[in-house]
């Protein structure tokens, strides 16, 4: 204002003495006056539209500095939260997770405008993507590109493929970058996972159960941690697999279950399926036998009778005699695969896994007692497990007859699932408390109570007699040196239509170890095994499945913190005599 | 000329101008390490996806499946016996045992001298794949100069910083002993 005031008032003292008629010197002196004010005038103006923009730019840049939104904030956490959640296995190593993967879209309308979409012609970018995935059909892909709709040519892609796609320098071929869901074990524990079904969420195994907890954006950034050993899985699958393969049998199960605290080490059913192939389309081999399948598991059942009957007090004398001879029941009887003489007492039984003996054990027990230990571990109803393929038991119905009760004191008559099984051996070596099964990883301060099925003197009596039937009986082949293996074999025939089928079997063995200090139990089933040269032309469990878990053990127990020791073993002393008597 | 409150005034709003100007610079700067900030996130977020899908690339490599067909055809590891593991120190102790008077003397092995180094053995015989039989030819041997004094330049300075195992510590109290008692024995 200052400024405007000295220039405005400079040309006005001139101007107020210009006489009112111009005369000479005067008149050219008024007009230069004027002219220079005028040029000042301008010169002001000039200046002041400079200010003004100069202002105008520093105001601008100071906003920007001050206020200005830099290129959209992402921050660390929402960047790399994953749009599911991951699994891993008790260790931490991934089983599932989200992973960036290529698509190849078609879009036409990605030169915009309304002549072609394609540089070249449809037929020649078939034949350069012929070059890159040889699998495809040219013809076919000439008409799709021609055809000039949107759509995904290819759902997964490698990187470099997706680097020579790129090359082709075809605009409308697009590459979006996509989140799969990825499984880096392969088929590896396949059943427990599941897979994941596009817009419709987990499918079939854990993904499927835990689909609000992998989705919530709050907890997914966390991964969850299963109870699988993924060493322990894949030692289980690949000796399962031989042994399934060796005897050519239809399929397998196996369990690795922690007598402690219940936890699932490994669960494995073959044959298996890739988690990472199945989509919507879903999957074959789904049907898991650990969990779904329901089988009369045979002999390895008859442990579990005389656990009931010592913890009854009917078998209070482990060196009494019962009659081997065959059992009369209504017109049929009950009779043993082979003699084993007139009497035998309990340690016998089992090791040569007499069906006669057991069956006057349960016979003696009565229907109710049995009828009773089996709910207790959990028999009747479907297993305890987060997974929602779970086998209903055939249970008999009703009050138990002396017949069912006699069959199922050896393991007929009442089907359940090998997890069944596992769960109810782990409650017998464990000191007599069953804990319901889970594949969630346990907090060791945290473990279920559970509930007391056998006395603790019971318990200790059966780690004592599982161990003899592997030391000297069926078992055998299942004694891996140093590791202290106790467990029965089981072969039953399948129950078909119109009664048993003589060439279906089900063999089965289940084990502890180590048998001094029980850790873990092992189920392995192995469905319609046949006689081949691998397992000496024979069908039983003694041949097929008790040399899986022989070849198991030594390869899980260093990794679950089981040391072989020669030097150890429950204590059998008072038993040995028993059975061992010619010896 | 001007009066002290004119000064005074001047002054003040010199001041003020500087201070406006301080407070503009220093908000460019705030401005400019945020940036920066936003920088490294991005950069960690892209490493970080990197590191996932390496490690995922890593872990379908070396998955369970994988390793046990590995072990099957090339390597032939089977699971450790039980005379392979330590029942505790004392077992482990046993093993440096100082020989007691009037024991009998260690078996020791003999070897004929004959003149040709276990590099040259090794080079007689190829190494053969145990799948195809074909000769196997390794990047070490294939490498210029010495595999063994090759990685030695490369690594060798930083392995001896790295290792916890400091050459002048390497011997433990322990074998210093025995040996000392072994030089009074003899």
């Amino acid at each position: 204002m200052n400024i405007m005031a000295a220039h405005s008032a400079a040309p006005q003292t001139p101007l107020s003495v210009t006489p009112v008629i111009p005369a000479g010197r005067m008149a050219g002196a008024g007009l230069r006056a004027q002219l220079l004010w005028l040029a000042r005038v301008r010169v002001l103006w000039l200046l002041v539209g400079f200010a003004l923009i100069a202002l105008i730019a520093l105001l601008r840049i100071a906003s920007l500095g001050l206020v200005g939104q830099a290129p959209e904030r992402t921050s660390l956490e929402d960047a790399l939260l994953p749009p599911r959640g991951e699994i891993t296995d008790r260790n931490g190593a991934p089983l599932a997770r989200a992973f960036p993967a290529y698509a190849l879209w078609f879009d036409p309308a990605a030169m915009g405008d309304s002549g072609s979409p394609l540089v070249r012609s449809p037929q020649e970018v078939a034949q350069a993507l012929k070059a890159i995935f040889p699998d495809i059909d040219v013809a076919r892909m000439a008409r799709r590109l021609a055809s000039g709709k949107s759509g995904y040519l290819r759902r997964r892609i490698l990187p470099e493929e997706a680097n020579r796609v790129f090359s082709l320098g075809e605009i409308a071929l697009e590459i979006p970058r996509e989140t799969d869901r990825y499984y880096p074990q392969g088929t590896l524990a396949a059943h427990v996972l599941g897979y994941v079904v596009e817009d419709k969420g987990g499918q079939l195994g854990m993904e499927q159960v835990l689909q609000d907890r992998l989705s919530h954006p709050d907890q997914r950034v966390d991964p969850v941690a299963l109870s699988i050993d993924v060493r322990v899985q894949g030692a289980l699958e690949d000796e399962l697999r031989r042994g399934m393969l060796a005897t050519n049998a239809i399929g397998a199960a196996g369990i690795v279950l922690d007598v402690d605290t219940g936890e699932v080490m490994a669960m494995a059913s073959l044959p298996e399926f890739d988690p990472n192939t199945a989509g919507a389309a879903g999957a074959v081999n789904v049907f898991n036998r650990a969990t779904n399948g329901v089988y009369e598991l045979g002999s390895t059942f008859k442990p579990l009778t005389v656990a009931a009957a010592i913890d009854a007090g009917v078998v209070r004398d482990l060196a009494r005699q019962w009659n081997a001879a065959p059992v009369p029941v209504g017109s049929r009887s009950i009779k043993d695969s082979h003699s084993m003489g007139p009497s035998l007492n309990v340690p016998q039984a089992l090791v040569h896994s007499s069906n006669t003996v057991t069956a006057r054990v349960a016979d003696e027990l009565g229907p109710e007692r049995l009828r009773r230990a089996m709910i207790d571990l959990g028999m009747d109803r479907r297993p305890f497990i987060e997974l929602p393929a779970k086998g209903r038991p055939i249970w008999p119905q009703g009050a138990w007859s002396r017949v069912t009760n006699m069959t199922v004191g050896f393991g007929h008559g009442l089907a359940v699932t090998p997890l069944h099984l596992a769960s109810a051996y782990a409650a017998m070596v464990n000191g007599g408390i069953w804990r319901p099964t889970t594949l969630m990883k346990v907090d060791p301060t945290n473990v279920p109570q559970g509930r007391r099925v056998f006395k603790e003197s019971t318990s200790s009596k059966m780690r004592q007699m599982l161990r003899m039937i592997s030391l000297y009986g069926t078992g055998r082949s299942a004694d891996a040196p140093g590791y202290r293996v106790g467990g029965k074999t089981g072969s039953a025939e399948k129950a078909g239509v119109g009664g048993y089928n003589k060439t279906a079997l089900v063999s089965s063995f289940a084990a502890a170890f180590p048998m001094d200090a029980p850790r873990y139990v092992v189920v392995v089933v192995v469905d319609e095994p046949k006689g081949t040269i691998a397992s000496s032309f024979q069908r039983t469990a003694a041949f097929t499945s008790a040399p899986i878990v022989g070849k198991l053990v030594p390869r899980i127990g260093p990794m679950l913190g089981v040391q072989p020791d020669d030097s150890r073993d429950v204590d059998i002393s008072d038993l040995r005599y028993l059975v061992d008597k010619g010896k | 000329m001007m009066n002290s409150s004119q000064a005074r005034s001047l002054g003040w709003a010199a001041v003020l101008a500087i201070c406006f100007a301080l407070v503009v610079v220093l908000s460019f700067k705030v401005h400019a390490v945020r940036s920066e900030v936003l920088l490294a996130e991005r950069q960690l977020i892209a490493l970080q996806r990197e590191a996932l899908l390496l490690e995922t690339e890593f872990q379908t490599r070396a998955s369970q499946r994988q390793l046990a067909e590995w072990n099957t055809v090339e390597f032939g590891y089977s699971a450790p016996r039980a005379g392979q593991f330590l029942d505790g120190e004392r077992q482990l102790a046993s093993l440096g045992e100082v020989r007691g008077p009037g024991a009998p003397s260690p078996i020791r092995l003999a070897r004929a001298e004959t003149g040709e180094t276990a590099a040259d053995v090794a080079s007689d015989e190829p190494m053969r794949s145990p799948v195809s039989g074909a000769k196997v030819a390794l990047a070490s041997a294939s490498a210029e100069g010495d595999a063994g004094a090759v990685f030695t330049q490369a690594f060798g300075d930083f392995l001896i910083e790295a290792s916890p195992i400091r050459p002048a510590r390497a011997e433990t109290r322990r074998a210093a002993k025995v040996a000392a008692a072994q030089g009074i024995a003899e």
